[in-house]
């Protein structure tokens, strides 16, 4: 089937701050074959792998509008709001941010442990 | 790039129009069909993310659901918090909205049909009901977008956290260096699964990747897309025998070794690829070995082609140093300990009377794990037997416990099972039960559960052998290797701890072979030899094996594909020959094919062809069940085994055609794994396709049907079918299910209709609809039609082309079967004495089908049952194949004429020149004629003395037949080994010793005549003769009174031959005695 023509990939994504890779094929807000939906950042995109849908797309990540470091959307890299934070800055000026954040951000120190843990148990 | 900008403002803009006036709007349900109907209008529609009646649309109302409820529950505790933040510094955090909301969190924004102007439907929507289902809509796509996310993280975790990930970079370093490179890792260290993607993503885009399994390649190319992201992409596809997924676009091929080996036949030095990774050479099977031979030549003619070869950490070294002492990298396996427990069966004398396989050691083990592991603790058991015999007892027995005890699910695992009950072993059993597995050592390597925590090793395994004098498959039990024990220990721990029980001591693990026997020195090599020398790869004696194969083997292959006419006298193909190198079947079969599309008869032969290339689609629980043999017993044909099959297939077809979806139900009834019967129809296909490329077939003509209307009817019907098929490989196919505990009490055939049932469910039969995409319904139909009005001469003919294309596989009824019981029926072939009729033979049933039935006795008395019994009537078996388990059997039987089975008939077929149509029309007349022949003959079996007394060469050269015109123009010629004068490469005149007595000589003494002084070595009966003809003429003979001698009387005696002398330049007929009376006269 002819799904491959549009998405060519444009080189890779790679987070700076884990270790995630993936191929990009859109920069920017409007991800291709789709009108109804906008980003409100600028982000790398991909075909969304796991579905054969022409149009479902796959934020990977975006630039800190900080450091500009190009992070993942991954909750252990980088959260969004109003903008996309990588999670360094975030701690860096964690009082900046309203409580909800600070709270969450708390939280996610926690389970930002799970992925190495769950690898010891799988091997 | 320029720093991102947001679009928060309109976003605020939008929720500020929208003030949460709950007293506005009532009676507003969210629920009300009608609401969602007109939010899915203005929202779903077809150039949006979400279209109205998706699944994804039932998806979203689902989450908005559970939204509303999260939020409800959520707002009461809302409505104290309003801490404002404190002003910040940094330009990014200035401008950071002061009040929470969660909607600040997401990173996308819709553009609702208010922004693209107010007309159409929303229009008579409050706008806050608007407002509040576009958040809802939000929060879905960045839910979305965030589980999308987290599956692709978890993916690269799983991938990063197997073993071989590590390695990545040093097999990629070393394959720059070297041209070969050995990659040896246990099972689940990854290899298979990622060596591949490692090259993908280092640039490479031309590599084939071989299995030796087809179902491997399939579920590799799923995973390895799935992993590398273009699951929905065509970056990474397979191709097998009858599928093929791959496209200009491929950068990874899967294939089966097979596969690759038919396109270097095409194109010996592989242009298309760059790298080539040959998967689990450790296996050892016969084209891989093969494969190694020809890449070991190619390489120094391709530098620019990489070779990887992937292991398991068996006999490393010998791979390594066949390709020069590649450079190998070895990867450590992720198994968990597996505890070794040795349970030796102690010697019992109660089994030493039955065959039979005794369970108890097995149950034992059964009893020892629910004595010590709580039930609670999950972990299935693998129990590895030898055969099927041996499972069915352990299946008894451990049923029998199972029933007890209430903690075990028992299951068989063999690959005669229905496709159904394979997969039961994928099934998970009910808490507090474990699946008891009892499989062959298809579960050592071919089949992988989740799950097993205990294994049981019986340490046998039921392996073909072959034997090439008597041309004999031979199903015997062995030891395993080490590596084998190894490996089936290893199934213990894929998942956690494990404990293997082996039922032997530790000292017979010692003695056992390192590696197992590979299949080179195991099995037939005609085929093997036939690809050889269509490949031009020079003498099969001296190809450069990694092992190489029994001589005798290669002899008995070349001998008999000479014998087949598919090799001249120096071993160079013929042109028949390299026609069958280009049919991936049995040489017999591929003949049968040829001779089939020769006289016509194309049609019922590919069908049959096709049906004797697939394991037999009768099913073995069916056997025992009497509904399932009355059902079948109409398409039984008492011709023989293939006009079953024959049978079979058309009537599906004709099924098929009819009413598609009950077809599955037709076969489940007749005891038919109807899996089979699609591939026959695949296999049938190719064949046809490889005759018409040969132009032995004229190509059918793509006659659709005529006007217009009824085309686009088709390409209609033709794109449905597509769609369902697409649908099914997005559902991902079938799901694990739970078994029911005492499952197998129900009885085989209620359980296999509850599976059928089961499976009916899912409304779509994938199997029908791809059946119907592949092949034309009604040219198969039309064919099968045909076939129920075949004519007598044309089935006869068919008959021929069958026995023909078998030869020489013919039996010869024993000649004291008639007084026989059906099932002691025996039967003789060439080099077997005594074999049977396999119990799924249609024969075993009604062997009185196979008895001269007629008695024409013709100066013969009737009291010696068939033996030498005159009858124009006798009859063969010709088989497909000989097979030896606790007895010989013949497999696929059909009956022939005995005279005309043994006349080769064709010469024409030699040469690959068009034959006239009328020439093959004349040549079926005749041969009609010669089948319709009623010449009484007898028929014997020549028993092993009488075979080296047949003939009387090779010292003895006898008299030229001094009978001109019988022979026409052809010239004789003494038979060098026979004796006799070779009239054709088939006849040979007046080479049989007499038959009358065969045990002369051992008698043959020293005599001398009382009367004539002759004194010679003399039998009795020739002691006789001399007397005989001595008395009367006591007195010397004058000389030259052999010149008045009379011509012989054809009559004298048993013991005259013909005897030329050289001296006196006649022909006389004498008996021995006669010769050396005469010899004397020159003296």
């Amino acid at each position: 089937m002819a799904s491959e023509a549009e998405c060519h990939p444009l080189g890779m994504f790679a987070c700076e701050l884990c270790a995630l890779t993936a191929p990009y094929s859109y920069v920017g807000q409007k991800p291709p074959n789709t009108q109804s939906v906008v980003l409100l950042e600028e982000s790398y995109v991909m075909k969304d792998p796991f579905t054969s849908d022409k149009d479902r797309f796959l934020i990977l990540g975006s630039r800190c509008s900080i450091c500009s470091r190009l992070v993942c959307m991954g909750p252990e890299c980088s959260l969004f709001y109003s903008k996309r934070f990588c999670l360094p800055c975030v701690q860096k000026n964690i009082s900046a941010f309203p409580q909800e954040i600070q709270q969450d951000v708390e939280k996610r120190k926690v389970p930002s442990k799970k992925p190495s843990s769950q690898l010891g148990s799988r091997t | 790039m320029p720093p991102p900008r947001t679009r928060e403002g309109r976003d605020h803009r939008d929720y500020r129009r929208a003030p949460t006036g709950e007293e506005a709007w009532e009676k507003w349900d969210w629920n009300c069909p009608e609401t969602r109907r007109l939010l899915e209008d203005s929202f779903f529609r077809d150039e949006d993310y979400i279209r109205q009646g998706s699944e994804d649309c039932q998806k979203f109302w689902a989450f908005f659901e559970r939204l509303q409820r999260f939020q409800s529950a959520k707002t009461s505790r809302k409505e104290e918090k309003d801490a404002g933040c404190p002003k910040h510094g940094t330009s990014a955090l200035a401008d950071l909205p002061h009040t929470y909301d969660p909607r600040y969190r997401i990173n996308l924004s819709i553009i609702g049909p208010d922004a693209r102007g107010s007309r159409g439907p929303g229009r008579r929507l409050p706008p806050e009901r608007v407002s509040e289902f576009r958040q809802a809509l939000l929060h879905y796509l960045d839910f979305g977008q965030k589980q999308a996310f987290g599956r692709l993280a978890k993916l690269q975790r799983e991938r990063a956290a197997l073993p071989i990930a590590q390695y990545g970079n040093r097999i990629l370093q070393t394959l720059k260096e070297h041209q070969v490179v050995v990659v040896a890792g246990d099972t689940g260290c990854g290899k298979s699964t990622q060596v591949p993607q490692y090259l993908l993503a280092a640039g490479f885009s031309h590599v084939a990747c071989t299995q030796p399994r087809r179902i491997a390649c399939i579920s590799l190319a799923k995973r390895v897309g799935f992993e590398s992201l273009s699951q929905y992409g065509s970056q990474v596809g397979y191709q097998i025998r009858f599928e093929s997924t791959r496209s200009a676009a491929t950068k990874i091929v899967f294939l089966t070794v097979g596969l690759l080996l038919r396109q270097i036949q095409r194109e010996p030095s592989l242009p298309q690829y760059q790298v080539l990774i040959v998967d689990e050479v450790h296996e050892r099977h016969l084209h891989n070995d093969f494969l190694l031979g020809i890449l070991r030549r190619l390489l120094p003619r391709r530098p620019d082609l990489k070779v990887i070869l992937m292991s398991a950490t068996i006999n490393i070294s010998l791979f390594s140093s066949y390709f020069g002492s590649a450079p190998v990298v070895q990867v450590p396996g992720r198994l968990f300990p597996i505890t070794v427990v040795y349970q030796p069966q102690e010697a019992e004398p109660t089994t030493s009377k039955s065959e039979k396989l005794d369970p108890r050691p097995f149950l034992r083990v059964l009893e020892s794990i629910d004595a010590k592991y709580p039930p609670e603790e999950r972990g299935d058991l693998l129990v590895f037997l030898s055969g099927m015999a041996e499972i069915s007892a352990v299946l008894e027995a451990a049923q029998t416990y199972a029933s007890h005890t209430q903690r075990w699910v028992v299951l068989p695992l063999h690959s005669a099972l229905s496709v159904a009950d394979q997969d039961k072993v994928f099934d998970v059993a009910p808490p507090g039960v474990r699946k008891c597995i009892l499989s062959t050592n298809i579960a050592e390597t071919s089949v992988t559960i989740d799950g097993i925590r205990f294994v049981v090793d019986s340490g046998k395994v039921k392996e073909m052998s072959y034997d090439p004098q008597a041309k004999l498959q031979r199903l015997q039990e062995f030891w395993i290797s080490q590596a084998s024990a190894e490996q089936r220990k290893g199934r213990a721990g894929r998942t956690g701890p494990g404990v293997c029980f082996r039922l032997y001591a530790e000292s017979d693990y010692d003695a056992f072979a390192p590696y197992p026997v590979p299949e080179i020195r195991r099995v037939a090599l005609d085929a093997l030899v036939l690809q050889m020398k269509s490949m031009s790869v020079g003498d099969p004696r001296t190809f450069p094996f990694i092992e190489p194969p029994p001589p005798a083997s290669l002899e008995t292959a070349i001998l008999y594909l000479r014998d087949q006419g598919a090799l001249d006298s120096s071993e160079a193909l013929t042109p028949i020959g390299s026609l069958l190198a280009q049919l991936p079947v049995d040489v017999v079969i591929g003949k049968m094919l040829i001779l089939g599309s020769m006289f016509r008869l194309a049609e019922p032969v590919l069908t049959i062809a096709a049906a004797l290339s697939v394991q037999s689609p009768f099913t073995r629980s069916a056997q025992s069940s009497p509904d399932c043999a009355t059902a079948r017993r109409p398409l039984e044909s008492d011709q023989g085994d293939p006009f079953t099959l024959f049978n079979v297939f058309n009537a599906w077809v004709q099924v098929k055609s009819e009413r598609s979806r009950d077809s599955r139900k037709w076969c489940r009834r007749r005891g038919i794994e109807e899996h089979r019967l699609y591939e026959m129809a695949n296999l049938r296909r190719q064949f046809k396709e490889l005759l018409e490329d040969h132009g032995l077939l004229a190509e059918a003509r793509a006659a659709g049907p005529g006007d217009s209307h009824s085309r686009l009817q088709q390409r209609r019907e033709r794109r449905a079918l597509y769609q369902l098929k697409r649908q099914h490989e997005q559902g991902g196919g079938r799901g694990r299910k739970v078994l029911r505990l005492r499952e197998e009490q129900d009885g085989c055939s209620s359980d296999e209709d509850r599976a059928g049932a089961l499976r009916a469910g899912d409304s779509v039969d994938i199997q029908d609809v791809k059946f119907k995409l592949r092949h034309n319904l009604e040219q198969l139909q039309a064919a099968a039609s045909a076939a129920q009005d075949l004519s007598r001469e044309q089935m006869a003919l068919l008959k021929l082309v069958l026995g023909r294309g078998l030869y020489p596989q013919l039996a010869i009824p024993d000649a004291f079967n008639s007084g026989r019981k059906d099932s002691d029926q025996i039967f003789h072939t060439r080099a077997k004495q005594g074999a049977v009729l396999h119990p799924t033979c249609v024969f075993a049933g009604s062997p009185e089908v196979l008895h001269a039935r007629e008695q024409e006795v013709e100066g013969c008395d009737g009291n010696r049952g068939d033996k030498d019994r005159m009858s124009s009537r006798h009859q063969l078996l010709a088989f497909v194949s000989l097979l030896e388990t606790n007895k010989p059997y013949l497999v696929n039987c059909v009956r022939v004429p005995a005279l005309q089975a043994q006349r080769p008939e064709e010469e024409e077929d030699e040469e690959a020149a068009p034959v006239s149509p009328r020439e093959v029309a004349a040549l079926s007349r005749e041969l009609l004629q010669l089948m319709a022949s009623k010449v009484p003959y007898s028929l014997r079996r020549l028993t092993g003395l009488e075979a080296q007394n047949l003939y009387v060469g090779p010292q003895t050269v006898t008299a030229a037949p001094s009978l001109p015109g019988l022979f026409g123009s052809a010239t004789l010629t003494p038979h060098p080994t026979k004796g006799g004068y070779a009239v054709t490469d088939f006849l040979t005149y007046n080479c049989l010793t007499s038959d009358a007595d065969l045990y002369s000589d051992c008698l043959r003494t020293f005599w001398t005549c009382p009367r004539c002084g002759l004194h010679a070595p003399l039998t009795p009966v020739e002691r006789i003769s001399h007397e005989n003809t001595c008395a009367p003429d006591p007195q010397d003979a004058p000389p030259g009174a052999e010149e008045a001698t009379p011509e012989p009387l054809q009559k004298a005696s048993a013991l005259q031959r013909p005897y030329h002398c050289e001296a006196c330049q006649k022909d006389f007929l004498f008996t021995p005695t006669e010769v050396l009376r005469h010899r004397k006269l020159h003296v």
